[in-house]
């Protein structure tokens, strides 16, 4: 298992050394935003026949979550916004830059943009509106190009983009890592290609900042400042695979792993813990908002103070749901702190116990998008027709019956099977830190409160389904 | 290049769908806020207009549901009625109302509504 590499496979890896293929891999993507783009201005404005909503809402969050379970983080490696790079590159000439302000160095901002795109998610519908989804796609490209115009590259991706952290994060359960073949290798390298980038010149063989603009063949190193042989888990990992070919020692290897370990020996920094943490939450709430619990609770709400108004209504559900998490996961570690006889702050608590947010989080995202895609997978193909007969191209009658993959009888045990394996190896976990402490009940405590939430995501995905756009039925309707 | 940007912004800010041939109808439902399950479309139009066919298609707003499908009949002049067209799901349903007349022409409407 340990010499196992899948950059050794014959034909993939020598594709993945291409210094082409992620192009290949962004080209496809490329296609597809620009088939959203055109049908999402121009196509219907009805949701489930139009493949901006459909290709975006639907197979793009799937296959982004089957991909990451079965390999790792395929989207961010095939994400087609990098393509701005061309661009960005000659602009860089004209343009002043700057460097990414330290305060900002971390999964902060990241988790308030989150926030920021979960509530505009619901409160303008966004997977209702084809228009609303083609411009989503144009303001993505658009700040993609923006901080990558300014700043150094990488930093859209690592310190902005909430999709790709949302990637990074749940990556932590790929079975898939980038590593080093031979860390003993690395000790003696001269440049830290991989991470410093390398530039073949005629004065011979130098890292990007070295070589300054001489001419050479570039390999550009890790964009996210990750130097391979202490890589220790996927977060921050875009799977570009610029190490792989930036390293003169053909020492960049992707080894199959045991995800469990990454969160029992990786020490994440706090904010990164967070964002883990939201990201259950999010997902909780994104369910949530689909089952007619959540319709009560806002005019339960709407009654308590005296408002209709959906974006304060929206804004307290957020807050007091994304709070009260905190807040819970907060007392709750620090007990198990106290209980392993560890006193240290409640940050640091969260900081060590939190890490089994992470196969939680991936869980109930994955139970979500596998509910909406089996259930309409098929749909890509005549939305697909229909946005290509649009432009002229002779692609027959689309045919609006098909839809389903799997029985929908299927679908609820599925997602129970998908979050026991989450609580399963969250458990893993907590018993395994727990026992790092030599206290078992410690873990057990943390244990209770993870059971307690997914008994209560259950409970949630059992609810028959209300796909509501407005929070509020108007007066009398009900 | 300016103005072409500009240009290009300002077209896709103002695009909006086409409509095709739009049908001039009444649509009621009884009960007259339908709930999930079954209930009767009754689609008024112009008597003097000559429809040969009407269908009636409810989609969800969310991507990925199956589209329900009905077929109106005439039920006196100007009058086509679905008679349990079958709301399976709460939320906002969108039902587009396709008419053909004598010569195949055809119009549609959209009414959209939530089933709580």
């Amino acid at each position: 298992m340990r010499t196992f590499d899948l950059l050794r496979v014959p034909l993939l890896g020598r594709f993945l050394r291409w210094r082409y293929s992620r192009f290949v891999l962004q080209l496809p993507l490329l296609l597809v935003a620009f088939l959203a783009l055109y049908d999402g201005f121009f196509g219907r404005q009805l949701a489930p026949k139009n493949f901006a909503t459909v290709s975006v809402w639907l197979h793009y969050r799937g296959f982004l979550v089957l991909a990451i379970a079965v390999f790792g983080n395929l989207f961010c490696a095939a994400c087609p916004m990098m393509l701005v790079r061309g661009p960005t590159r000659f602009a860089k000439r004209f343009l002043p830059q700057f460097r990414w302000p330290r305060r900002l160095r971390n999964k902060y901002f990241v988790i308030a943009l989150t926030v920021l795109y979960l509530f505009a998610y619901e409160y303008w519908d966004l997977w209702a509106s084809p228009w609303l989804t083609a411009w989503l796609i144009v303001g993505y490209f658009g700040v993609a190009f923006l901080v990558d115009a300014f700043f150094p590259e990488g930093t859209f991706c690592k310190y902005v983009c909430p999709l790709g952290n949302f990637n990074f994060t749940l990556s932590t359960v790929s079975p898939t890592q980038i590593t080093a073949r031979d860390p003993a290798r690395c000790l003696t390298c001269e440049g830290k290609y991989c991470v410093n980038g390398r530039v073949e010149t005629a004065a011979g063989r130098k890292t990007a900042r070295e070589a300054g603009p001489a001419e050479g063949v570039r390999y550009p190193g890790c964009e996210t400042r990750l130097y391979v042989p202490e890589i220790k888990t996927n977060m921050d990992c875009t799977l570009c695979l610029n190490c792989l070919r930036a390293c003169p020692y053909d020492n960049v290897a992707l080894r199959p792993r045991f995800p469990g370990l990454e969160w029992l020996r990786a020490r994440y920094r706090l904010d990164v813990v967070w964002l883990g943490v939201l990201l259950f939450f999010a997902g909780f709430m994104n369910a949530l908002g689909m089952v007619p619990a959540y319709y009560r609770i806002a005019e339960g709400l709407s009654r308590l103070l005296g408002t209709r108004n959906e974006a304060v209504l929206l804004l307290v559900i957020y807050a007091l749901w994304i709070g009260l998490g905190a807040g819970l996961t907060l007392l709750v570690a620090t007990l198990a702190d106290r209980l392993s006889g560890v006193r240290q702050t409640a940050w640091k608590a969260v900081r060590y116990w939190g890490t089994g947010f992470f196969p939680l989080a991936f869980a109930m995202w994955a139970g979500h998008y596998a509910f909406h895609f089996l259930t309409g997978w098929a749909t890509i193909v005549p939305v697909t027709q229909q946005a290509l007969a649009n432009l002229g191209l002779p692609v027959g009658e689309p045919d609006w019956t098909l839809a389903a993959l799997v029985p929908e009888n299927w679908l609820y045990p599925l997602q129970v099977g998908i979050l026991y394996l989450g609580l399963l190896a969250s458990s893993y976990v907590l018993f395994g830190r727990a026992r790092q402490r030599d206290h078992f009940l410690a873990g057990g405590v943390v244990f209770a409160y993870f059971f307690l939430l997914v008994a209560l995501a259950l409970w949630v995905l059992a609810q028959p389904m209300e796909m509501r756009g407005t929070l509020l039925l108007p007066p009398g309707s009900r | 290049m300016r103005k072409w940007a500009w240009l290009l912004v300002l077209a896709l800010a103002a695009c909006q769908p086409k409509h095709g041939e739009p049908l001039q109808a009444k649509v009621r439902f009884v009960p007259e806020h339908p709930t999930v399950g079954k209930a009767e479309v009754c689609i008024e139009v112009d008597p003097r207009v000559e429809y040969t066919r009407m269908t009636v298609v409810g989609d969800m707003t969310h991507p990925g549901m199956i589209p329900v499908k009905a077929e109106a009949h005439p039920a006196g002049p100007g009058l086509w009625r679905v008679d349990a067209f079958d709301f399976n799901m709460r939320g906002d349903w969108v039902l587009t109302i396709t008419a053909y007349d004598a010569s195949g022409k055809k119009y549609t409407k959209e009414v959209r509504l939530t089933v709580p």
